[in-house]
C-alpha cells in the first residue's frame, strides 16, 4: 500500500483508486442482498449523491477547508436522509421483497434524471468538471483511498461478525420468524440502509474530489446493476468475495474494453447470466471451494464462526416493564374474520388467565390457525377486541404483539437455517437484551423456562450445531425454546406434536405441563391429536365452522356428543336429516 | 387383473418430517374403499404422492399395473383416474362450465357427457355460465363431484368431500358415487374423517394412524356400518 | 386537441408494449428484464425488413417470429432453474438483456438507425395535422391486446394458461402440461414485445439500447395493474396520460419520471394497484 503507487503505472494507480471506491460500494450492496436478503439497484445513487455534494458545493460556492467540510456534511447526513425516504417506501410493513426492490431500481433512476434535468446547477448531461479540490498527489490519494476500502471492510467485518449481525442473516432465512421474535424488521432495514447508504455517499465524495469530474451515469441504474454484477460474480455474502471481484472486474474492464468494447461488456454479461443461473454462489467461492478440493484442506471458515457459548439464567423480565401482567392474561371479544365474502371466524370470544392450559379442538377448516394468527397480529382480525394483559392489541404488528405478551410458534419447525442453536437462542433474545454490534459474547443469559426445554430436549448439547442440521423433532424444541426467551405471557403453540415420534410427544406435553404450573404463563394450543390433548389440557374450546361450539373441562368435552359428531360423522347415517 | 391402484412401502413427508411410514394398500377394480383416520395423519399427503404432486422418499405407485411412482403430477392426471382435492378444488373465478372443461382432455365430447351429469346434478346445468367462487358450499361439492366423472374415470380418488356440507348434500353425493360404480364399475378411495358417511359407499375399510395402517376390514351390511361408526367414534 | 391525441397514442403504446410483460408475470410470477431487449430485436427485425427492401408492413410479423424464437431459447435455457427463485430472475433476464444488446451491436453496430414507416405523412381533421402512423397506432396496438385477449378467453389455450396462473397445482392435477404453458406463454410474451418493437421504431429510431426506457415503464405500469387485461388498459391511460400532460407542462425529463414515481406511490398507499378488490 505505502509502496505501490510509487511503482506502478499512472494509469493504473489511477485505475485502483477508483476501484477501490467502488469496492467500497460493492461491499455495502454484499450487506444488503448477500447477507440481508435485499436486493437493491440503488447503491448506485447515494455514491453519485456524495460524488454531486462535493461537485456542487466546490463549483458553486467554491473551496476551503469549512465548504469541504460543509460539503461532507451534506453528503452523509443528505444521503442518510435519502435512505429514510427510500426505506420508508421499500420496507413498509407489509411491503413484498419484489416491491422493495422495485423502490431501489426507481432511486437511481429518479436521481439520475434529476440531474439531466437540472440545466446549468447541475450540468445536465455533461456533468461538472474543472471544480476545485483537495490539493493531494495521485500517491496520496491512493493512500487514501485504500485505507477508506481497508477501514470500511474491516468495521463490516467486525459487525458482521458480531451478535448483532446474526440479526441480519436471520432477517435474510426467516423474515416473519423474526416479526414474531419482537424485531420491527423494517425498522431494521431502513437502520442497515442509512449506514450503507452514508458509506456509499463518503465513496462517492471522495471520487470527486479525485477525479474533479462527476456525471449523471453514476448515479444511475447501470452503474447500480454493474455493482450487483460485480457482487454475484464475486460471491454474495462473503464480503471478501464482492471486493476481490469488484477489483479484478473493474480493473480488467477499463484495460479490455477499450480493444474489446463489446466483446468483453458481451462476456462479462454472460458469466453473470451463468453465476445467477448455475453458481448462485458466485464464481471466486466456486473457484476456491475448487482448489480448495484440489489441495483436499478443511471445510471453510464462514465469515462468522462459533465461538465458544456459556448459557446463564436471566433475571425475569415479565413483559419488559412495559405492561404489568393483567388479571387475564388474555381476552377475546366478539372477533370476526372475513376473506372477502368467506366468513371464516364468527362472534370469537374467550378469556385466558394465566397457569391455563387451553386446547384448541375441531375438524380442518374450522378457523383454529386463524384464530391464532388474530391474536398474535393486530391487523389480521375484521372486528372485534382482543386484550393480552389488559391492553387492547388495536391492530399492532407482529413485533408489537410480541411486547404485550404474545409468543406464537408456527405449525412447521420456523426456525433460522443458517444460524446454529446458540445464535438462535441469541436473536431470540434480541428484544429485551440487545446484541453488540461489534463483539461476540461469551455469556448468554435465557429466562429458566427457555434453559429447561433446552436441557431437556438436549438443544444444551448442541448449541454449535446449524438449525438446518437439526432433527425435525429438535427444530421444533428450538422453536419452543426461542418463543420462551421472549418470556411470553401467553404461548399460542399450533400442532407443537405435528412429525414428533412418541417419546417426543410425551416430553413436549411434560414440558408444556410444567411450564404453566412453575411459570406465570398461559398456554393456548391447537391440536388434532386428542389424546395429547386430554392428557395436558385444563380446558379445551371446540371449534366448527367459525364458531365456539363448546367450552369447558377436558371431561365435559371429550364426553360430549356434539364433539363425536363433528368428528366422527353421524353415527347412523341421515339421522339428522 | 391388475389392481386399480396399488401402494407398496410408501414413505413421503413435507421438509424433515415424514407423515407416511411404509404404508402400502391397493384398490381393486369396481372396489370403494374408505381410508379412515383423524386430521393429520396422512390421508391427504397419501393422494397427493399417488397423484405425483408430492415426491414420495421411498415406496411404489401403480395405477391399472402399470408403475406411475416417477412420473410427473400432470402424466398420471392423464391415467383413466380423476382426483378431487380437499382445498382448492375448484378455479373460482372461472366459470362451471369453464371448470368442467377442464377436467376433460378432449374437448370435442363435452356436450355428451355433460349431459349425463346434468341428470344427476340438474342444479349445475342451470348455473353454467357462473362463476364458481359464488356457487354454494354443496353446490361447489357437486361441481368438483361431477368435474371428476365427467371423462368416465376407472378410479376416483376424494378427499374428505363431506367436510362442512348439510347431511341432505352429503346424502345425495353418497347415492351419486354408489350409482356410478354400479353403472360403471368405477373403483373408488375415499377418503374421509367422516366415518358415517364413509361407510354408507365402501364395500372395505382402512384406519390410518400416524402414516400407518392400524385396521381394516369389511363392510358387510348398512347395521354393521353402523356399528362400526360408533367403535370408530371419539 | 393535440394533446389528447398524444395522451392516447402514448396510453396505445405503452399497453402494446406491457402486454406481452404482464402475460409472462401473471403465468411465471416473474419479472421478465429481457422483455426491454426483446423490443429491441423487434426493432431491429423492423430494420431488416427496411434493408431487405420489403414492404415495410412485413417487419410486424417478421418482428413477432424473431421475438418469439428467441424466447423460447432463453425460457428452455435460462428461465426453467429460475422459477423458484424470483429476484435472480429479474437478475439474469437483465444480464441476458445486456448480452442480447451486445450480440446486436456486434452484428448492426452502435449507432442510430432509421426504418421505413408503413404509413408516411399526416391526417388533416379538427384542424390540426397529426402524423398518420402515430394515429394508426392506436387501433393496431387495440388490435394486438384484443386479439390476446380473445385468445385469453376464447380459446382452449387461453383457458388452460388461465388455470395456470391461477391456481398451479390444481392444473397439474387435471393433467395440464404446466411445462409447455410456460414455454409458450414466455415466447408469446417475447414475440409481443418484438412486435410492439416493430411497431414503435417508425416513430424514432433504432438503436441498441432502445428497449430500457420502455422496460422501466411497463415494469411499473404491470406492477400496478394486476393481472387483467383490462386493468392494464387503465393504468396505461391514467400513467400514459400524467406523463404526457407533465411533460407538456414541466419538463420532458420530468414526464419521464412520471409513470415511475407515480406508480411508487400508488403501490405504496394500494398494494393491489389497478386490480379489482
Amino acid at each position: 500500500m505505502l509502496v505501490a503507487p510509487e511503482v506502478l503505472p499512472t494509469y493504473l494507480v489511477n485505475t485502483l483508486i477508483r476501484a477501490f471506491l467502488y469496492a467500497a460500494v460493492a461491499i455495502t450492496v454484499d450487506i444488503l442482498w448477500g447477507f440481508t436478503g435485499i436486493l437493491t439497484f440503488g447503491q448506485s445513487a447515494f455514491f453519485g449523491f456524495g460524488a454531486y455534494a462535493a461537485a456542487l458545493v466546490f463549483t458553486h460556492a467554491g473551496f476551503g477547508p469549512g465548504l469541504a467540510l460543509i460539503a461532507f456534511g451534506v453528503a452523509i447526513v443528505g444521503a442518510m436522509l435519502l435512505a429514510l425516504l427510500v426505506g420508508w417506501f421499500a420496507f413498509h410493513p407489509g411491503a413484498s421483497p419484489l416491491y422493495g426492490s422495485v423502490i431501489t431500481l426507481v432511486l437511481p433512476i429518479v436521481v439520475s434524471q434529476l440531474l439531466y434535468s437540472g440545466g446549468s446547477f447541475t450540468g445536465s448531461s455533461s456533468g461538472l468538471s474543472g471544480f476545485e479540490s483537495f490539493d493531494l498527489s495521485l500517491e496520496a490519494w491512493f493512500r487514501i483511498a485504500g485505507v477508506f476500502l481497508i477501514a470500511t471492510t474491516a468495521g463490516v467485518w467486525l459487525f458482521l461478525r458480531s451478535d448483532g449481525g446474526r440479526i441480519l442473516e436471520a432477517i435474510r432465512d426467516n423474515e416473519q420468524r423474526c416479526e414474531y421474535l419482537g424485531i420491527d424488521v423494517s425498522r431494521v432495514k431502513i437502520l442497515l440502509m442509512m449506514a450503507c447508504g452514508a458509506i456509499a455517499s463518503c465513496a462517492g465524495f471522495l471520487f470527486a474530489c479525485v477525479q474533479m469530474v462527476v456525471a449523471p451515469e453514476y448515479a444511475g441504474f447501470a452503474f447500480g446493476t454493474e455493482l450487483l454484477m460485480w457482487v454475484a460474480l464475486g460471491g454474495r455474502g462473503t464480503l471478501i468475495g464482492p471486493l476481490i471481484g469488484t477489483l479484478l472486474l473493474d480493473t480488467s474492464t477499463s484495460y479490455l474494453s477499450g480493444s474489446l468494447p463489446f466483446l468483453w461488456k458481451l462476456l462479462s454479461g454472460l458469466a453473470f447470466v451463468v453465476v445467477i443461473v448455475a453458481l448462485p454462489q458466485g464464481l471466486l467461492p466456486a473457484l476456491a471451494s475448487a482448489i480448495r478440493r484440489a489441495w483436499r484442506r478443511g471445510a471453510p471458515a464462514s465469515v462468522a464462526p462459533t465461538a465458544e457459548v456459556e448459557l446463564h439464567s436471566a433475571d425475569p423480565q415479565p413483559l419488559a416493564g412495559l405492561a404489568s401482567a393483567g388479571r387475564l392474561a388474555l381476552s377475546v371479544k366478539d372477533v370476526h374474520k372475513r376473506f372477502g365474502s368467506l366468513q371464516v371466524l364468527r362472534g370469537i370470544g374467550f378469556a385466558v388467565r394465566p397457569n391455563e392450559l387451553l386446547s384448541l379442538i375441531g375438524p380442518n377448516g374450522a378457523g383454529k390457525t386463524t384464530l391464532m394468527r388474530c391474536i398474535a397480529d393486530g391487523a389480521e382480525r375484521s372486528s372485534g377486541t382482543v386484550r393480552l394483559n389488559d391492553h387492547d392489541i388495536r391492530h399492532s404488528s407482529p413485533a408489537a404483539c410480541v411486547a404485550l405478551g404474545a409468543g406464537r410458534k408456527f405449525q412447521n419447525a420456523n426456525v433460522f437455517d443458517s444460524l446454529t442453536v446458540a445464535q438462535s437462542m441469541r436473536v431470540a433474545r434480541t428484544r429485551l437484551k440487545r446484541p453488540s454490534l461489534w463483539r461476540r459474547e461469551r455469556a448468554l443469559a435465557l429466562p429458566t423456562a427457555a434453559l429447561e426445554v433446552m436441557r431437556a430436549t438436549g438443544l444444551d448439547r448442541q448449541l454449535h450445531v446449524a438449525s438446518r442440521d437439526l432433527s425435525h423433532g429438535m427444530k421444533q424444541a428450538l422453536e419452543l425454546a426461542m418463543v420462551l426467551a421472549l418470556e411470553p405471557s401467553v404461548l399460542l403453540l399450533d400442532e407443537p406434536t405435528a412429525g414428533l415420534t412418541k417419546a417426543e410427544r410425551t416430553l413436549i406435553g411434560r414440558i408444556l405441563l410444567d411450564l404453566t404450573q412453575s411459570h406465570t404463563l398461559c398456554v393456548l394450543l391447537v391440536e388434532h391429536d386428542l389424546d395429547f390433548v386430554h392428557e395436558i389440557s385444563t380446558r379445551i374450546i371446540v371449534l366448527h365452522q367459525g364458531q365456539i361450539v363448546l367450552d369447558g373441562s377436558v371431561e365435559e368435552v371429550v364426553n360430549s356428543d356434539l364433539v363425536r359428531e363433528i368428528y366422527a360423522g353421524a353415527a347412523t347415517p341421515g339421522a339428522h336429516g | 387383473m391388475s389392481a386399480a391402484l396399488e401402494v407398496s412401502g410408501l414413505t413421503a413427508g413435507y421438509g424433515g418430517a415424514m407423515v407416511l411410514h411404509g404404508l402400502s394398500l391397493s384398490v381393486q377394480p369396481g372396489e370403494i374403499v374408505a381410508l379412515l383416520g383423524k386430521n393429520g395423519v396422512g390421508k391427504s399427503t397419501l393422494l397427493k404422492t399417488v397423484m405425483g404432486l408430492l415426491a414420495a422418499r421411498d415406496g411404489t405407485v401403480s395405477l391399472f399395473g402399470e408403475s406411475v411412482s416417477r412420473l410427473p403430477a400432470y402424466q398420471v392426471a392423464r391415467r383413466p383416474l380423476a382426483y378431487a382435492p380437499q382445498e382448492k378444488a375448484l378455479f373460482q373465478d372461472l366459470s362451471v362450465e369453464q371448470n368442467l372443461r377442464l377436467g376433460l382432455r378432449d374437448a370435442g365430447s363435452f356436450e355428451r357427457r355433460f349431459a349425463r351429469i346434468a341428470d344427476v346434478f340438474p342444479v349445475l346445468a342451470t348455473r353454467l355460465k357462473q362463476r364458481a367462487g359464488t356457487l354454494s358450499g354443496g353446490e361447489q361439492k357437486m361441481l368438483l363431484v361431477s368435474r371428476a366423472l365427467l371423462a368416465s374415470p376407472k378410479l376416483i380418488l376424494v378427499d374428505e368431500i363431506s367436510e362442512g356440507l348439510q347431511p341432505s348434500v352429503i346424502g345425495r353425493l353418497a347415492t351419486v358415487l354408489r350409482e356410478e360404480r354400479e353403472q360403471s364399475g368405477t373403483a373408488m378411495l375415499i377418503v374421509e374423517q367422516n366415518v358415517g358417511f364413509a361407510l354408507t359407499m365402501a364395500d372395505r375399510y382402512l384406519l390410518l394412524k400416524r402414516g400407518e395402517i392400524v385396521g381394516q376390514g369389511k363392510v358387510d351390511s348398512p347395521r354393521s356400518a353402523d356399528q362400526l361408526a360408533a367403535q370408530l367414534g371419539v | 386537441m393535440t394533446l389528447v391525441l398524444d395522451m392516447l397514442t402514448t396510453a396505445a403504446i405503452l399497453y402494446g408494449v406491457a402486454a406481452g410483460l404482464l402475460i409472462v408475470f401473471g403465468v411465471m410470477k416473474i419479472i421478465n428484464f429481457a422483455h426491454g431487449a426483446f423490443l429491441t430485436v423487434g426493432g431491429y427485425a423492423a430494420l431488416l425488413v427496411t434493408h431487405l427492401g420489403w414492404n415495410p408492413w412485413w417487419s410486424l410479423p417478421v418482428a413477432f417470429a424473431v421475438g418469439g424464437a428467441c424466447g423460447a431459447i432463453v425460457e428452455r435455457l435460462v428461465m426453467k432453474p429460475l422459477y423458484k427463485r424470483p429476484l435472480d430472475a429479474i437478475l439474469a433476464t437483465w444480464g441476458l438483456a445486456i448480452v442480447i444488446g451486445q450480440c446486436i451491436t456486434l452484428v448492426f453496430d452502435r449507432g442510430v438507425q432509421f426504418v421505413q414507416s408503413p404509413l408516411t405523412g399526416a391526417i388533416d381533421f379538427l384542424g390540426i395535422s397529426y402524423s398518420s402512423y402515430r394515429l394508426f397506432v392506436i387501433p393496431l396496438s387495440l388490435a394486438v391486446v384484443g386479439l390476446l385477449g380473445w385468445m385469453m378467453n376464447g380459446s382452449r389455450l387461453g383457458l388452460v394458461t388461465r388455470a395456470v396462473i391461477m391456481n398451479e397445482d390444481l392444473a397439474r392435477a387435471l393433467g395440464i402440461n404446466t411445462g409447455m404453458v410456460r414455454l409458450a406463454t414466455f415466447s408469446l410474451g417475447a414475440g409481443l414485445a418484438g412486435l410492439a418493437g416493430a411497431l414503435i421504431t417508425p416513430l424514432s429510431s433504432v438503436d441498441p439500447n432502445m428497449g430500457v426506457p420502455w422496460l422501466v415503464n411497463a415494469f411499473m405500469i404491470v406492477m400496478v395493474s394486476g393481472v387483467s387485461l383490462v386493468s392494464l388498459g387503465v393504468a396505461c391511460l391514467v400513467l400514459g396520460s400524467a406523463q404526457v400532460l407533465v411533460s407538456t407542462w414541466a419538463n420532458p425529463i420530468l414526464g419521464g419520471l412520471t409513470i415511475v414515481v407515480l406508480a411508487a406511490v400508488i403501490l405504496r398507499v394500494r398494494p393491489e394497484g389497478f386490480a379489482r378488490a
